[in-house]
């Protein structure tokens, strides 16, 4: 861990478009140093400060074997999010992190691998597929299951067709097509039928919004998944990252260090969904 | 070592104190009535009880100074915020030492310090002053801080005099042998006898057993979000960053961080808009669990010392230990109705 509290100074390296609201910023640390020894675990968030406007926790979209820069997959939904769109290129961000706990990918060699997304949920489950890819002779087939609401907002179509080239079972779907849209439409449980492989040894990695993690959950235990064979990234208010603020409790656990993965056995006694 | 300090020169230990570190905090009356900790300015003191307000204000401020940004052409110049002004802390009663203690485990031990609060922890000399009755609402003997700890010196009220018990060398150093006497006098007994009293045993166990358990929401049907509970607990730590701009300045800005409160809405609220504890009954049973159930399973102790505030606070009269002892005394079955049963 890299400081608890302060924010260490990063330059945006580059900024693409994914969607209308969505980009992806490319950052590194001022500190050169600090860059060579940074590390990270898929699954893992950091905390990015825009200077006047505030902090917010995103987790890491580039490659874990990748570490030169950073990326960060950021959807433009609140005030400090907004004030990230408008930054431009050579601008400087705080961050802080990595924090809490990402994939135990050197736990799932040899298996097969199932990712299930939802929308910007893909962003953090990118950071594994890559690493996925790296090692691809450790593991045996790849599926990455992927659902969002209209064909606009299909993140990383580069990606995709690079993952289909290496013979992954990439599935799109979503809630409303238009008329060039020839996929899938539907929720992303709907693709669980055209995925065949035995339940017996497959990871599921899963990252979307709170219902579609529910209802995946439900859909896989009944198609024979055991809870150990599943983990989920779940998204909550945090502001320090360190299990000071308590924004992310989450019944007797705290997102930000004890997640935000989760293993679906844990998840199965955490009160999640509380009235 | 014990001493020995005349009431009529109490004040002139003050003033001494004051002198020698500038700023000396005392238990007194606001300009509103209520009680609280503020800085000695020869104002009459509040001495019959515990406060209404805690001494939480001068170790986790309700608004504090983390950062301080200031840009510099296409740079960032970025400051830490440290407070080393030595001050002394008098009058704070038993469970209020315990309170500071409880946040030490989070703030100094458990993930290395957090300067913010050890910075004033560190230059803080704590002078406690023992209770010879017991207040409306506490119940620090349930929860076993009737006795100060982690304190330099400990006052005990007798009548004419204090009764003074040096703790640290620190303390000791406070002790103006033209004020204080040595005495070999035995302490007072500082038995006290609460009214309110909460079965601890097993208790965070028991409560996170009983998520789902009636009393919740039949509690918190009157329950109002005000948030007094919260504030006035010595021990409700919970915050929010904000950052804001310096007026006039157009290149620097500052971090706060800010108490927050989990009786609100927005205190789940994530982008999106999607509250994760929507209801009063969810943000109740947050506060209360968090206070005996996850602070325990993190730092080994209940966060909550047993002051009574935030039921004397409540203006509905939500009293944590009625819902503690209805769970204690009338759990669900487990089987039947917890938390792993109903999924």
């Amino acid at each position: 861990m890299i400081t608890p509290e302060k924010p260490l100074l990063a330059e945006i390296i580059s900024i693409s478009q994914d969607t209308s609201d969505t980009k992806t910023f490319e950052v590194g640390f001022v500190d050169k140093k600090l860059q060579k020894k940074f590390s990270f675990m898929p699954g893992q968030f950091m905390m990015i400060s825009v200077f006047g406007f505030g902090e917010f926790p995103i987790s890491i979209s580039s490659s874990p074997y990748k570490t030169n820069s950073i990326k960060f997959t950021i959807v433009n939904v609140g005030n400090v999010t907004n004030a990230m769109h408008k930054l431009k290129k050579g601008e400087q961000i705080g961050l802080r992190g990595p924090f809490g706990t990402g994939f135990p990918l050197q736990k799932f060699r040899k298996k097969n691998i199932l990712f299930v997304s939802g929308g910007c949920g893909l962003a953090p489950l990118r950071s594994a597929i890559y690493a996925v890819q790296e090692k691809k002779s450790e593991f045996g087939k790849i599926s990455v299951l992927f659902g969002c609401k209209t064909p606009e907002n299909v993140l990383f179509n580069e990606d995709m067709n690079q993952w289909q080239k290496e013979n992954f079972n990439v599935l799109s779907t979503v809630d409303y097509p238009n008329k060039n849209w020839k996929g899938n439409t539907g929720v992303v449980t709907g693709l669980f039928k055209q995925v065949n492989f035995s339940p017996e040894n497959t990871i599921v990695m899963i990252c979307g919004p709170s219902v579609m993690i529910h209802f995946s959950l439900i859909e896989l235990r009944k198609k024979g998944f055991r809870n150990e064979q599943m983990f989920a990234s779940l998204e909550r208010l945090m502001q320090c990252g360190v299990g000071y603020c308590s924004h992310c409790n989450i019944g007797n656990k705290y997102s930000c260090i004890d997640g935000p993965v989760f293993n679906a056995k844990d998840l199965e006694k955490l009160p999640v969904k509380e009235n | 070592m014990n001493y020995i300090l005349k009431k009529e020169d109490f004040p002139k230990f003050l003033e001494l104190l004051k002198k020698k570190f500038g700023k000396v905090i005392v238990p007194a009356k606001n300009e509103t009535g209520a009680t609280c900790f503020q800085s000695y300015s020869g104002q009459e003191l509040f001495l019959e009880s515990r406060t209404d307000f805690s001494a939480k204000e001068f170790f986790r401020p309700a608004k504090e100074k983390m950062f301080s940004f200031k840009k510099k052409s296409s740079s960032f110049e970025v400051k830490s915020e440290h407070d080393n002004t030595k001050k002394v802390l008098f009058g704070i009663r038993p469970c209020g030492t315990h309170a500071l203690s409880t946040l030490d485990e989070l703030f100094i031990k458990f993930l290395g310090e957090d300067n913010f609060y050890s910075d004033k922890r560190k230059n803080t000399i704590i002078i406690a002053l023992q209770c010879n009755e017991a207040c409306e609402n506490g119940f620090c003997t349930s929860m076993g801080t009737s006795q100060a700890s982690g304190h330099d010196l400990l006052f005990i009220e007798r009548g004419h005099d204090f009764f003074v018990r040096a703790e640290t060398k620190q303390g000791t150093d406070l002790l103006d042998p033209t004020l204080f006497k040595h005495t070999s006098d035995a302490e007072p007994s500082s038995k006290i006898e609460c009214k309110n009293e909460l079965d601890i045993e097993g208790l965070g166990e028991n409560l996170y057993a009983n998520f789902n358990h009636s009393v919740w929401k039949e509690e918190s049907e009157r329950c109002l979000s005000c948030t007094s509970c919260t504030q006035s607990c010595p021990t409700c730590y919970c915050y929010t960053s904000n950052d804001e701009f310096v007026f006039g300045s157009g290149t620097e800005s500052e971090r706060f961080r800010v108490l927050d409160s989990c009786q609100l809405q927005r205190f789940t609220k994530v982008s999106g808009n999607h509250v994760f504890r929507p209801s009063r009954e969810g943000r109740l049973r947050q506060f209360v669990l968090h206070k005996f159930s996850y602070y325990k399973k993190y730092h080994g102790m209940h966060l909550c010392v047993g002051c009574g505030r935030c039921i004397t606070a409540c203006p509905v009269k939500i009293s944590l230990v009625d819902i503690a002892n209805k769970i204690q005394k009338h759990p669900l079955e487990f089987q039947k109705h917890s938390l792993e049963a109903k999924k």
